[in-house]
């Protein structure tokens, strides 16, 4: 096991509170949150050598011992094996179950005495005070039976709740553990070490001690430490936790590898193009250890709940002993009164949500999807619209010719010549041009005297001819006739939402080229399963209606509002927040930060470059909007089970509770079906690890590409980030 | 007090399949540089705890099959005396186990076996090897405890018996003829360490399996054998008494 930060349990790597139990493990200094976990984890880590791992389990094997011997000497006194003659035994006997059960609930119920200290000294009372006050009530009063030489001696329901419940944290701290296995790779990214080649030597190093330009050697199997380029080696790799995608990408030399995907075939040497602690798998590491430390408002609630109930509790089992011993003997009253405290104990009230929430966390953060904020993920299945935000979310935000107008040429000309012009350019307007005129399996006119204009356009000589295209002030600068049709065109086109680019030969403008955004080719089958899944959709744009209706109507959104100011889509979120309760945004991450700040979830497709500056609670992986649905799907699950989990745990409590309460509960069935209960909660949330994979909807990423649309003219150009022209 | 000696014997011979696996325990627990002396109170202790966890699971066994029997207001019975529906059922359980685990001791029968390995006593047994390397005694009780735990077709047998004796403390004593029935080999495999022979320890555990197939169907003779009689005898009474 690695060292951690502070903050975190060694075993099931959930948070510890202010005070956790700290032990010393392996020469390493380990802080865990709960007693169960202490244990758990010195069974799995503990070193031979070491003698405080033996020292608990010894605890626990000798209290077992001990308890074990006591229920069968008790046995015999409830068979009635000492009556008659044997009848003056009985004395001996009791005091033998004293000796017995003095170590063994010094042993067993050590620990449960320290944790109500400890949490005492702040003010709080847990769950482990009802134990202690429990079963410390029954032991004193068999203790003083024993000396007065009374028959009702109880040590067996004394050790054996202390048993039982010793053996139900451990079960829940196992289940933990594996739940924490989902959590490890990511919390321990910082920690990771790196093989540094340096000259002949290989040294093992921490990441943060990785400084850009050094080798790194990575071996099949390892998770890559550091962000790079390949020097030696080829080898496949899996990069699912940046791009959600979790397919083999080749790797040669010379090609840039990510951080924290998983090199899977073969050795590597990689040179480190940035500090270790700068990648974006560091980011996503502090990030996910961020949000587990805050907890989500279902969390809050449980948690005053049980700071509530352990003090109702005991008042509870007070008040039922003393209103038994008005009918039944003292010693029979005191066993109702156990009964009641130790079946209400709220340990599984406590333990609902952080489980299923640091599940859900970790499952979306090994697709890549991540979460900020813990309450998101639950407000996030509550959620009944989603809006979107258009240019960069749905579309590519890059454009594609759309339409062409000419005016006094043959549009396979004036496509021609302009593709023959923008060959010189590398902008994103003239991709778009150049794969237009491929789609009509057009030759480029061949142009000289190439010269650009930034921020106008691009002009040259072809056929003798000048050439130019560019924008309406480009050809105002050049004097060009432009002839009163095409302008009025222009003006309807621009209005409509098109960029328009005026291309133009022989001092005459002869035709527009009109291009607008493509919606992603995943965006129509994103919308149709979250509309499957009954959520209400809109699309939020500050563009021009027609613009945001050609794309909303391409994609099947009906709800549309277009033309808007950053104030004016908070001011429409709040108006949908009054119809539809609670309202998710999704945008680029980029542009609309305030906006996905303002909503119940802000959810970003991609993000800014430095995670700690988004504005998001959740962010998907760049490209990642085929896998909404998928998260939302997750965050229902999440929400499902601590639902699930608080009803059950509420709902068993309470029967429980009122059956022990009527004296119809023995004290060590109580126990053994509490820690059962723990154990149930546990394996409720486990199911969660199991959850699918994201599947890759029709028209996914991974088949996007230059594609017709329209037509013919058109083609989504995706070929390199473009910049907008005009 | 036959029927003890019965399952002591069961015990005795079924140990020496024991020396497989726990024998493995006892001898890596060692011997105590200490002294002889020490060495046996070690293992003594490791063979108490060993005792103590089959007795529970023995008394937990009983009671499981206590409360079967309870609606029909069971008297307690060892081998016997009268048996109503509900511990006959146990017992032709019971007995049916007993059968499957002596033929799976003849290799007959894999999926006991399987069910045994497949409940994770490996990993078990791993988490446990820092008590094995203690040297305290106290470390060595602890162990036996969990040893007794560990799963183990033997005890299986013998608590599906003791489930069929129908009360916790018939249970617990049936367990613990059968463990004390264990002691010899395990303490002897503590004290000399040394293995037996291949052929012995095949031996061993046909004799074993030998063994609990006839207690297999004594146990089972107890549940059929009463519903045979009445059907021998024709009587229109469908059902017992």
């Amino acid at each position: 096991m690695t060292a951690r930060a502070d903050g975190f349990c060694s075993h099931c790597l959930l948070p510890i509170g202010p005070r956790p139990l700290r032990r010393m493990t392996n020469g390493e200094n380990s802080a865990f949150c709960c007693y169960g976990c202490c244990i758990a984890f010195q069974v799995k880590n503990g070193k031979s050598e070491e003698w405080e791992a033996a020292w608990l389990l010894i605890r626990l094997g000798v209290g077992g011992f001990l308890s074990m011997n006591i229920m069968l000497f008790s046995l015999l006194l409830y068979t009635g094996a000492f009556t008659g003659a044997d009848a003056r035994l009985l004395p001996w006997i009791d005091l033998l179950l004293w000796v017995l059960a003095t170590p063994a609930v010094v042993i067993l119920g050590g620990p449960f005495l320290a944790e109500t200290w400890l949490n005492g000294l702040d003010g709080r009372l847990t769950s482990s005070a009802l134990i202690v006050v429990g079963v410390g009530a029954t032991y004193i009063y068999s203790t003083f039976a024993v000396i007065e030489r009374s028959d009702h001696v109880y040590f067996d329901t004394a050790t054996m709740v202390l048993m039982l419940f010793t053996l139900g944290r451990y079960l829940e701290a196992a289940g933990r553990a594996k739940a924490a296995r989902d959590l490890e790779p990511l919390l321990a990214a910082e920690s990771e070490c790196a093989t540094v080649v340096d000259g002949g030597s290989e040294t093992r190093r921490p990441v943060r001690e990785v400084a850009a330009g050094m080798l790194v050697r990575v071996r099949p199997g390892e998770r890559i430490p550091i962000d790079g380029v390949v020097i030696e080696g080829e080898s496949y790799t899996d990069e699912a936790v940046i791009t959600g995608e979790s397919r083999q990408v080749t790797k040669g030399v010379g090609c840039p590898v990510m951080a924290g995907s998983i090199n899977l075939d073969g050795p590597l040497l990689i040179q480190s193009s940035g500090a270790g602690t700068a990648t974006r798998w560091a980011q996503i590491c502090r990030s996910v250890r961020d949000a587990l430390t805050r907890r989500s408002p279902t969390q809050r609630v449980a948690d005053r709940v049980v700071g509530v109930a352990v003090p109702l509790v005991l008042a509870l089992g007070g008040l039922t002993a003393l209103y038994w011993t008005r009918s039944l003997p003292f010693d029979r009253a005191l066993l109702v009164g156990l009964a009641v405290l130790v079946v209400a104990c709220p340990c599984a009230v406590g333990l609902a949500a952080p489980l299923a929430t640091s599940l859900g966390i970790g499952r979306l953060a090994r697709c890549g999807c991540l979460v900020r904020d813990p309450g998101a993920l639950e407000a996030l299945a509550r959620i009944r619209l989603v809006a979107f935000d258009k240019t960069g979310t749905l579309t590519s935000g890059r454009p594609y010719v759309v339409g062409i107008e000419a005016a006094e040429a043959g549009t396979d000309e004036v496509l021609a010549r302009a593709a023959g012009l923008e060959r010189h350019s590398e902008h994103g307007v003239a991709q778009a041009i150049a794969i237009a005129a491929a789609a009509r399996g057009l030759e480029p006119v061949a142009t000289r005297d190439v010269r650009s204009v930034p921020g106008r356009g691009i002009r040259g000589r072809s056929n003798g001819q000048a050439v130019a295209a560019g924008n309406r002030a480009f050809m105002s600068d050049l004097g060009w006739l432009f002839p009163s049709a095409l302008r009025e065109r222009a003006c309807a086109l621009e209005a409509g939402g098109h960029s328009v680019i005026y291309v133009g030969w022989g001092e005459r403008v002869r035709a527009l080229l009109s291009l607008a955004d493509a919606p992603l080719p995943e965006a129509r089958s994103t919308i149709q399963a979250l509309r499957r899944r009954g959520l209400q959709v809109a699309l939020m744009t500050g563009d021009l209606a027609k613009a945001a209706q050609r794309i909303a109507a391409g994609i099947g959104i009906e709800d549309v509002q277009a033309g808007q100011s950053p104030e004016a889509k908070r001011a429409a979120l709040d108006r949908y927040r009054q119809t539809y309760n609670v309202v998710a945004m999704v945008g680029d991450g980029l542009n609309d930060g305030p906006v996905l700040a303002e909503a119940d979830v802000g959810i970003a497709v991609g993000s800014a470059t430095d995670l700690a500056r988004e504005t998001a609670a959740i962010v998907l992986p760049k490209n990642g909007l085929w896998m909404l649905p998928w998260v939302v799907d997750v965050a229902c699950a999440v929400r499902t089970t601590i639902l699930t989990n608080l009803a059950w745990a509420f709902g068993y409590n309470l029967a429980a509770l009122t059956l022990a309460a009527l004296g119809a509960l023995q004290p060590v069935y109580a126990a053994a079906v509490m820690a059962g209960s723990s154990v149930l909660v546990v394996v409720n949330s486990l199911r969660l690890a199991r959850l699918p994979d994201p599947a890759v909807l029709p028209l996914g990423p991974s088949n996007a590409g230059p594609q017709s649309v329209g037509n013919g003219v058109a083609a989504a150009a995706m070929l390199s980030p473009a910049i907008k022209r005009s | 007090m036959a029927y003890c000696l019965v399952l002591f014997a069961a015990g005795f011979a079924g140990s020496f399949h024991c020396i497989g696996m726990c024998g493995g325990f006892a001898c890596a627990l060692g011997s105590d540089p200490q002294g002889h002396g020490a060495t046996i109170l070690r293992h003594l202790l490791y063979n108490c705890g060993r005792l103590t966890s089959y007795c529970f699971l023995g008394g937990l066994a009983g009671a499981l099959g206590q409360v079967i029997c309870t609606s029909q207001g069971a008297t307690v019975t060892l081998l016997n005396g009268s048996l109503d529906t509900a511990q006959r059922l146990l017992a032709i359980v019971a007995g049916l186990l007993m059968i499957g685990m002596a033929l799976q001791f003849y290799g007959l029968l894999q999926i006991f076996h399987r069910l045994a390995i497949g409940f994770g006593s490996s990993t078990f047994a791993m988490s446990l090897r820092s008590l094995l390397r203690s040297r305290s005694r106290a470390a060595a009780l602890a162990f036996g405890v969990f040893n007794g735990f560990l799963p183990c077709p033997l005890v299986y047998a013998f608590a599906a018996e003791a489930t069929s004796t129908g009360g916790a403390l018939p249970g617990a004593l049936t367990m613990a003829s059968f463990g004390l029935g264990t002691f010899p080999a395990m303490l002897m495999m503590g004290g000399i360490g040394r293995v037996l022979s291949p052929t012995w320890r095949q031996r061993g555990v046909w004799l074993a399996g030998t063994c609990i197939l006839l207690l297999g169907l004594v146990t089972l003779s107890r549940g059929v054998l009463p519903i045979a009689a009445h059907i021998a005898h024709g009587g229109l009474a469908g059902h017992p008494a």
